[in-house]
């Protein structure tokens, strides 16, 4: 088409080309582009030109990242073909590929149009002598995907070794749903005092008290195990724990508190300590003391602790805090989605007018509100929410508010727009006839301009909402409240199980919405 | 009696699109108005009731200027003169029903009409209307899913709602296939014999001129070029109309046409 009108707009094309072929082709290997243009191509010419220059500039931007170290264009080639041989190699094969191939077409062209010189506005010519195509221009695009390729770092191989380190967390977003719902924990515990070293009278074993567990321990003092002064290990006392009154069947821990109450599990080599108890709860259990913590004050003893724990679920089933936290976050999505879009469209309907072309058109004041209106409208628009809500988290601080801010503005800018064009659409016909019966203003406006306004104002609204829900699901990334908030915090803690929870919540509650959202625009259409 | 003096009208834009235009019609005439588009039928029509403003000249209607009414004086004269339209300007997302209700916007009560209620009476002639041009079974449909023969009809109910001494008809059948206009145009000369309404009629064909027209007027670039009698017109051949329509008559059947 363009080649038409320039022949048209050329009255020097109708001439016959008196360019020799092989000049032409010549012409084009010294300067790609050049030979086309001297055919009269000028367009097709800077095409070629302004290709063959952008892949060049993106070859060197390449190879001097590849071998910014490099003194020399050579060096530098060589050592960037060196780090990278295929992809260098390909771009340089294709580059000298593309170089030949716009002589060959500047050749073409010249032989074509000194053949028939109308031969861009008629199709049919003579055989043999037919005009380059434009496969040239789809070879450029592939070079194109080829440096594309290596500029934006694809790596598929990474992407298929990485997947089985990515499963494990993956597996917890796909299926999150064991932390979803827990139970009531219920701790029995009993613990008995250890005197270290033995020093005096050892403390007197626990009181037992009917219904309770029960604990003791032998002997009551010993030594704590320790290194000696050639990093040997010097093994503690042993002792006996012995423990009556628990669940049955249970596993139960074993902890140490030292004179200051410091807390840890007994390991013995390497293993957490666990004794499981036999069926009246009863077990009993030998292990040497652990190592100290503290420096003890020469010539005094302290008391430790030795306790026996058992952790056991009891109760029903309750949601998790994710989950709870999960369904009232996106309740709050959901009416930051609505809150933006009624406030979207209250702003949104007068300012539609003023930028509606067919009303703004009664004189040039009007048409500059008009043309303003416009403008800022689109302004905003091309701002993405997200910044937008980076915008009012600053302003009014995180939370939703923030949220609800961003989308109102990002809403009334894109309905604003949806609805001028609506009101642009009107048709004046059912107005005319109306206004032919007699009708006053105010019943022309309820009869034939209503009528035409319902149905594109509520399929945008709706479809607004639609959006802004999803949009407010995003929002929280930046801090603007509602799931997203929850979801970026889940992710950073590497809670994976919750981040899911909340990354199905999303999916089911913008897919539900879609799905109504398109139904109630089916109706109203 | 309706008397056109002297009618100009120039658009914004320095269209001349009628020039001095003076002509008469008694009542019960089924006149018709040929001419090209773009000879200013459509301007001329809407000149009639207003909804195109005159720039100059004065339209008398029983002496009565319909030039120089106020809004209220003009809203009342409107309502006395029954519009149709070529593509039939029906809100397409109301009922039939609603459409045809809207026809007596200019006799009804602002405030119920805003809620669309409608006194029963005219309920009732409505229902009437639509028996008449034979949709009655139509009444609840939106006017979109009806086809164009039946909005037409849907056209010709609502100006029966106006109870008007005059029809104004702006190519009625030019977007209907020949069968469907003799149907459209038998009601138009049914309204004309029967309740003994002046029409106005502007069309393209000929052998539509000659069967329903009681007296002819010619347009072309905003000027009268031809008044004929029933007489005149019954006897004219296709060499003469023609003429009226110009060198370009061979063009005037084909191809999409804009309203002049």
């Amino acid at each position: 088409m363009t080649m038409v009108r320039q022949n048209r707009n050329h009255p020097a094309a109708a001439k016959p080309l008196r360019l020799p072929a092989a000049a032409a082709g010549i012409a084009s290997l010294i300067l790609p582009g050049l030979g086309q243009a001297l055919a009269r191509q000028i367009q097709r010419g800077v095409l070629m030109l302004a290709s063959t220059a952008t892949i060049l500039v993106m070859l060197g931007w390449r190879v001097t990242l590849l071998a910014h170290r490099e003194v020399g264009a050579m060096a530098m080639l060589r050592k960037a073909l060196h780090q990278q041989p295929l992809f260098i190699g390909l771009v340089i094969a294709a580059t000298l590929i593309l170089w030949l191939w716009n002589a060959w077409d500047a050749y073409l062209l010249a032989r074509s149009l000194r053949a028939a010189p109308v031969q861009a506005v008629a199709p049919q010519s003579p055989a043999g002598t037919k005009p380059p195509g434009k496969g040239v221009f789809f070879y450029v695009l592939i070079i194109y995907f080829i440096l594309g390729w290596q500029v934006s770092e694809i790596n598929l191989v990474k992407m298929i070794t990485q997947l089985p380190d990515a499963w494990p967390p993956l597996s917890k977003v796909l299926w999150p749903w064991e932390a979803a719902m827990t139970r009531e924990v219920q701790r029995i515990s009993a613990g008995a005092e250890i005197q270290t070293p033995c020093l005096g009278t050892p403390p007197a074993p626990p009181q037992e008290a009917p219904g309770k567990p029960y604990v003791s321990v032998e002997p009551r003092c010993g030594e704590l195990s320790s290194l000696d002064k050639n990093n040997q290990v010097v093994q503690g006392t042993t002792v006996t724990l012995s423990g009556r009154g628990f669940a049955p069947n249970t596993e139960t821990e074993i902890w140490w508190l030292d004179a200051l109450r410091n807390e840890f599990r007994v390991r013995l080599e390497g293993k957490y300590l666990s004794v499981r108890t036999d069926g009246q709860g009863a077990f009993s259990i030998s292990f040497p003391m652990p190592y100290r913590l503290i420096v003890r004050k020469e010539g005094e003893s302290e008391i430790h602790r030795v306790e026996a724990r058992q952790v056991s679920t009891v109760g029903p089933l309750k949601a998790s805090e994710p989950l709870r936290l999960t369904i009232a976050r996106m309740v709050e999505t959901i009416f930051m989605g609505m809150m933006a879009t009624v406030f979207g469209i209250l702003f949104s309907i007068p300012i539609s007018f003023l930028a509606a072309r067919n009303l703004m058109s009664v004189s040039w004041i009007t048409l500059a509100i008009y043309y303003a209106t416009r403008t800022i409208l689109n302004i905003i628009r091309s701002i993405e929410p997200l910044i937008w809500a980076l915008i009012a988290v600053v302003w009014v601080g995180l939370g939703p508010f923030a949220g609800i801010l961003a989308l109102t503005i990002h809403s009334v800018a894109a309905l604003g727009k949806l609805y001028s064009e609506a009101i642009e659409n009107i048709d004046s016909g059912p107005i005319e006839a109306v206004q032919a019966t007699g009708a006053n203003r105010l019943q022309t406006i309820m009869y034939a301009v209503v009528p035409q306004m319902i149905s594109p104002f509520v399929s945008f609204s709706i479809y607004r909402w639609d959006t802004n829900v999803r949009m407010s699901t995003v929002i929280g990334l930046v801090g603007g409240g509602g799931i997203g908030f929850i979801l970026v915090q889940y992710i950073r803690l590497l809670d994976y199980r919750a981040a899911g929870i909340a990354v199905w919540f999303i999916a089911v509650t913008v897919g539900v919405l879609d799905y109504v959202s398109a139904e109630i625009r089916q109706r109203f259409s | 009696m309706l008397t056109v003096e002297h009618l100009t009208k120039v658009y914004e834009d320095g269209t001349v699109a009628l020039k001095d235009i003076s002509f008469e019609v008694q009542d019960g005439e089924f006149l018709i108005i040929i001419g090209l588009s773009g000879s200013g039928k459509s301007t001329l029509l809407r000149c009639i009731n207003r909804l195109i403003e005159p720039s100059e000249g004065r339209i008398l209607w029983d002496g009565t200027d319909i030039t120089a009414a106020e809004p209220a004086q003009l809203r009342r004269i409107r309502r006395q003169i029954g519009m149709i339209f070529q593509q039939f300007n029906l809100v397409k997302r109301s009922s039939v029903l609603t459409n045809v209700l809207s026809g007596r916007l200019g006799y009804a009560r602002t405030f119920s009409s805003l809620l669309h209620r409608f006194p029963a009476e005219d309920r009732q002639m409505a229902a009437r209307a639509l028996a008449r041009v034979g949709i009655t079974d139509q009444a609840h449909k939106r006017a979109s899913e009806l086809s164009g023969g039946q909005q037409q009809r849907v056209g010709i109910a609502r100006t029966l709602m106006q109870q008007p001494r005059i029809v104004l008809a702006d190519e009625p059948v030019a977007s209907l296939d020949p069968v469907l206009a003799h149907s459209i145009l038998g009601y138009l000369e049914q309204l004309n014999q029967e309740d003994g309404i002046t029409v106005l009629c502007s069309l393209h064909y000929l052998d539509l001129v000659q069967r329903y027209a009681t007296r002819v007027v010619g347009l072309r670039e905003g000027r009268i070029v031809y008044r004929g009698s029933q007489e005149d017109i019954r006897r004219m051949t296709d060499e003469e109309f023609k003429n009226i329509y110009g060198q370009e008559a061979e063009r005037t059947n084909v191809g999409p046409r804009k309203r002049e």
